[in-house]
């Protein structure tokens, strides 16, 4: 009753025999499969749509949009809630570390207060990396590569599930107030997937609880949809940049996009944005100032300060080429680290005890960095007090012909309004006086004893002279290898915050060279706008983000004059790093074996038809077929695959063939078993209930494995009719298509099955989505992946 | 009476050569309204111009003369502001000369709220909506009247330069008197200058031991006033100088160099160790390779092509 395509099975000796190798670039894995994009248009579906009114579609469409709008706002209530928790915990941290320094400085032992500092870092690391390598390891790292993949169509194993978010909500928490050189960007876009993954489907499955709503969006089609919105959010949280939201989702998963959805998701990034500003400003008391959107506020920069002139944009290149190159060798030394982790350091208690060693080494390179720095400014103005609004601004006035003054009174004035406490943020400009002398502040210290975000905003935004060039040097050269031996560790913290502050201090460092060895009016070359365009370029060459990256910039700093600016900057950064390396998300989606299908299929791979693409045979069943078949195969763990091929027999005269007829799933065929939906039974009970398609969606996402299902041997005799459930009109393609044509195929319609057949509709092979992004450009031309078990 | 009449007459002929201007702006320009433009605009800026010298009598009899000449029927209103105008002025040098004096090493608030008070009423006078004998509101005419708006100007100077010393911190209530608290400070602040100024010509280890009760005393109430917002710009100031002072003098070496690098580089250390350790004792991942099922090509074309021809 099975029918196979009959090609002569000659497994020769060698490839039978498992081989093993080191995990390295080239693999496949197997744990990883595709989401089912394309709807299967079968008889319950028709008959589903028949029933619906015509009011049932309207309300459909307005749940989507409530369902967007709550996106939003619990996204940003997660952001809101990240943000307290880190600014509560590093303040108690610093203040203590701070009083110890203070206390031992006066009478020796400040090794001590070495020891403390390292030790509280090393706790908070801990638990961080605890909970993530004990309880979900996919909460590790930023997120967005996983992201990127389920927008790419990639069922990441638990990437979207309630645990993964309470983790990575923690895990953030931790890493950021542990003083390692991350930010809590990247984790919130993971965490505004999650969110969008929950509440569209209006339960949960972890808390086992079940909301009976929103029951028509339990496939991946609608969900993700709904996860690329939740993407939006989050950016949009991070960073107070709503368009860059929206623009981010577009660039990482847009093969399906209308206007309608792209409406919606920017509905939900600017609810997102409204909901943390209206909570932070709650929070701060200041309920009618909206005027924190983001997590981070690069702060507006003074218009005055705005300008720049056509002779700098060569300079801008330059910089984005210097971005460029330190973007590539960051990769390239984190590329090799984390094959290093992967291959040797893949135990649970190694991984904590590494993260907690990171922990500990930032923490004593930032001490000995202040401790050993002489970089003393005198206090400019008293912090203590938190002047009003107008008089800063009539300072500035005044100061007109300073414009570092003057610059210098709009940020603190800005950072005052932005929401943290004036004396917290204030502190980057003269609480920490440490080890200099009464009256003085240490200008090391601004950068390394605070919180990553405030840092960029002290680079950005503080006058001319405010560092000298060496702390600006040695700031950079730590930094840059702090951040990129933590980036990849078990904990779940981003990228994004780290890249600008290495930018942005190369960047300054590079503003205050440029009049000394130049002949440049020293207007041009306020450092904070050099610090900026550092900051672009460092990021654009680690990430290689484009029009998203430029568009967040300048929404993040409000401006929209430097965005040609930050545009070139960015073009030039990714540029220069491409002829060198990939960016750092490509690199780990690599290195994690995922079948990731870019925008194009490889170039000079036209000669490839599908006959050499696809795999073949192909197990596949008959319309009317045996349930002991269908257990057999599917029980059998050797083969993993997910859709059949349905046939049916057919006569042409004297021959007998088996034609195409439709396509079925393992889900569905596991939820026909499990409901018994046979033959025999229907004629037997005819009030039997009809199985609706509101039973296969209470069983998504979590289809029970088939171990789970039992048939007895009296039912394993019994025929299921497959016709009903089965996909009546699969794509399929000819066997001579050539591979760029299947490609396209499945990047635009997201598709996980196509059934090659010959020219009588008989089924030869089937091309899935491992079968293609096995292909790819190496550095010798076309090279194939192997496919592995992890 | 005479002179009243030939200046209203002036004054009508300033109107027009106003409109006339006007039109010229909008129309061709004539020599002729050029011309006469150009006289009747040149009378006024000499009969509005303001006396060099500041001398308040002969400045008032002037504006009087000018002014009573101009709106004959407002006459004893315009007298009482011009009162108040003169007023102002003297209180505005006052405050002025005494800001100035005190400039640098700033000690503006202990000494000048005095001044700044009688400032800050006079300016309340004027702008207040009472309206003197006459029924006639000095705010009006003194304050909103011209484009320059003189007066706010000059007065929203000071009171900026006021606020942004913060001198109200360390005044009582309604800037009556210095605040005890900074009564408290400055004698502190005293007795540490004083102690710096015995010790300043002998060692200055010496210095740094006598005076030092006397500096962290001051310290700690300085940090404690930073705490209660309680700070004006003449703290901060001698804050800042005791400081400097103090430093200079007194700073502490860095003496703990060699604990603090040890523990660091220990630290450094560390990972080295770590990375070594797994590279030779963590046993290696490895992946085992599956192969996928694949039509043998050739063999398949083969047949399919021979089946067909």
């Amino acid at each position: 009753r099975l029918s196979t395509v009959d090609l002569e099975e000659d497994i020769d000796p060698v490839r039978s025999r498992p081989k093993e190798i080191p995990h390295n670039e080239k693999l496949l894995s197997l744990k990883y499969e595709s989401l089912d994009y394309d709807n299967s248009e079968n008889q319950l579906f028709l008959e589903e749509e028949r029933r619906m009114s015509h009011m049932g579609f309207r309300c459909l469409e307005i749940s989507r949009w409530v369902i967007c709008g709550l996106i939003g706002v619990f996204t940003g209530l997660i952001a809101c809630f990240i943000d307290i928790v880190v600014e509560k915990l590093a303040g108690v941290k610093y203040s203590v570390v701070k009083k110890n320094i203070e206390m031992f400085t006066e009478v020796g032992g400040l090794s001590i207060s070495l020891l403390l500092w390292v030790v509280l870092n090393s706790a908070f690391v801990m638990v961080g990396a605890i909970i993530v390598t004990c309880f979900e390891p996919i909460a590790a790292g930023s997120g967005i590569p996983q992201i990127k993949c389920y927008l790419n169509g990639v069922k990441v194993p638990r990437v979207v599930r309630l645990k993964t978010l309470v983790v990575k909500v923690c895990g953030v928490i931790c890493s950021v107030a542990g003083g390692l050189a991350v930010g809590k960007e990247g984790p919130m876009i993971h965490s505004g997937a999650v969110v969008a993954a929950g509440v569209s489907q209006g339960r949960s499955t972890s808390l086992k609880k079940d909301f009976k709503i929103f029951e028509y969006f339990r496939r991946d089609t609608e969900k993700r949809d709904f996860v690329s919105a939740g993407a939006a959010a989050g950016v949009s949280a991070a960073f107070g940049a709503p368009v860059g939201g929206v623009l981010f989702s577009l660039e990482e998963g847009a093969s399906f996009w209308n206007q309608m959805l792209t409406w919606r998701i920017f509905f939900a990034s600017m609810i997102s944005t409204f909901t943390l500003n209206l909570v932070l400003s709650v929070y701060h008391n200041k309920t009618t100032e909206l005027s924190s959107p983001g997590l981070i506020n690069f702060g507006t920069f003074d218009l005055e300060c705005v300008q720049y002139s056509l002779y700098e944009i060569p300079l801008f290149i330059c910089m984005g080429a210097i971005g460029g190159l330190l973007g590539a060798l960051f990769n390239l030394l984190n590329y090799w680290l984390t094959i290093f982790r992967i291959r040797y350091v893949h135990r649970p208690c190694l991984q904590v005890m590494e993260a907690m060693m990171v922990a500990a080494v930032t923490a004593s390179v930032s001490f000995a960095m202040i401790y050993l720095s002489n970089d003393c400014k005198p206090l400019k103005m008293d912090n203590s007090e938190e002047y009003p609004l107008q008089v800063a601004q009539w300072l500035s006035e005044r100061w007109s012909g300073n414009s570092a003054a003057r610059q210098f009174v709009y940020s603190w004035v800005r950072v005052g309004q932005g929401g943290a406490s004036p004396s917290l943020v204030f502190g980057v400009v003269s609480a920490f006086q440490l080890f200099c002398a009464d009256g003085e502040y240490n200008a090391m210290a601004t950068t390394f004893f605070n919180t990553p975000e405030r840092s960029v905003r002290s680079l950005f935004h503080n006058p001319r002279g405010t560092y000298n060039l060496l702390t600006l040097g040695f700031f950079t050269l730590t930094y840059f290898f702090l951040a990129c031996w933590t980036y990849g560790l078990m904990v779940s913290a981003g990228v994004f915050i780290p890249s600008l502050l290495i930018g942005a201090a190369w960047g300054r460092l590079f503003g205050v060279l440029l009049p000394n060895k130049t002949f440049i009016k020293p207007i041009w070359a306020d450092p904070g706008k050099y610090a900026l365009m550092g900051a672009a370029a460092q990021l654009g060459g680690i990430v290689r983000m484009t029009l998203s990256l430029t568009v967040i910039l300048v929404e993040a700093t409000g401006n929209v004059t430097y965005g040609f600016p930050i545009m070139l900057v960015l073009m030039t950064a990714k540029i220069v790093g491409d002829y060198f390396i990939e960016g750092l998300y490509d690199i780990h989606i690599k290195l994690q074996s995922v079948p990731f299908l870019h925008w194009e299929a490889p170039a000079t791979s036209h000669w490839l038809t599908a006959r050499e693409v696809m795999s073949s045979p192909v197990t596949c069943f008959n319309q009317l077929e045996k349930v002991g078949t269908i257990m057999d195969f599917l029980s059998n763990t050797a083969t993993n695959h997910n859709g059949f091929p349905v046939i049916v027999q057919a006569t042409f005269g004297m021959t007998c063939l088996f034609l195409l007829c439709g396509l079925i799933l393992r889900s569905q065929l596991i939820v026909l078993l499990k409901h018994k939906v046979f033959v025999e039974r229907a004629h037997s009970r005819l009030h039997q209930r009809k199985l609706q398609l509101k039973d296969f969606r209470d069983a998504y996402p979590r289809f029970p494995p088939i171990q789970s299902i039992h048939v007895s041997q009296d039912e394993r005799e019994c025929m299921m009719d497959l016709s009903e459930f089965m996909n009546p009109t699969p794509y399929t393609v000819p066997q001579e298509t050539s591979l760029p044509r299947v490609f396209k195929l499945f990047r635009a319609l997201g598709l996980r099955h196509l059934v090659v057949v010959d020219d009588v509709n008989k089924v030869v092979g089937l091309v899935t989505r491992k079968d293609l992004a096995r292909y790819h450009m190496g550095k010798h031309g076309l090279e194939e992946l192997h496919l592995a078990q992890m | 009476m005479g002179v009243f009449v030939n200046y209203a007459c002036l004054f009508r002929l300033l109107l027009w050569a106003n409109a006339l201007t006007f039109i010229t702006a909008v129309n061709i320009a004539s020599d002729a309204t050029e011309l006469s433009g150009d006289r009747a605009l040149n009378r006024p800026s000499s009969f509005i111009s303001v006396p060099h010298a500041f001398q308040p009598d002969s400045f008032r009899q002037f504006l009087t003369l000018g002014l009573s000449d101009a709106f004959p029927e407002d006459m004893e209103g315009t007298e009482n502001c011009l009162e108040l105008l003169s007023i102002f002025g003297q209180r505005y040098v006052t405050l002025a000369n005494c800001l100035v004096s005190y400039a640098r090493p700033v000690k503006v608030c202990q000494n000048c709220y005095t001044d700044y008070n009688n400032f800050e009423n006079i300016y309340k006078n004027i702008s207040s909506d009472q309206s003197g004998p006459g029924n006639v509101s000095c705010q009006d005419s003194l304050l909103w009247s011209d484009r320059l708006m003189l007066l706010p100007s000059l007065y929203s100077g000071l009171r900026d330069i006021w606020e942004s010393a913060a001198c109200t911190n360390c005044l009582t209530a309604y800037q009556m008197n210095l605040s005890n608290e900074t009564l408290n400070f400055l004698a502190k602040l005293n007795q540490s200058l004083i102690c710096f100024d015995k010790y300043q010509q002998g060692n200055h280890s010496e210095l740094c031991k006598k005076c030092k009760t006397a500096y962290k005393q001051l310290d700690e109430l300085y940090s404690k006033m930073e705490g209660n917002k309680t700070l004006c710009i003449d703290i901060e100031d001698a804050m800042n100088m005791t400081r400097q002072l103090w430093s200079k003098n007194c700073s502490s070496p860095r003496k703990e160099m060699v604990p603090v690098i040890a523990v660091s580089s220990f630290m450094l250390f560390l990972p080295i160790i770590f990375y070594l350790s797994n590279y030779l004792h963590s046993e290696q991942k490895k992946r085992k390779l599956i192969h996928p099922k694949r039509a043998k090509s050739s063999h398949s074309l083969m047949n399919i092509q021979d089946k067909f021809s």
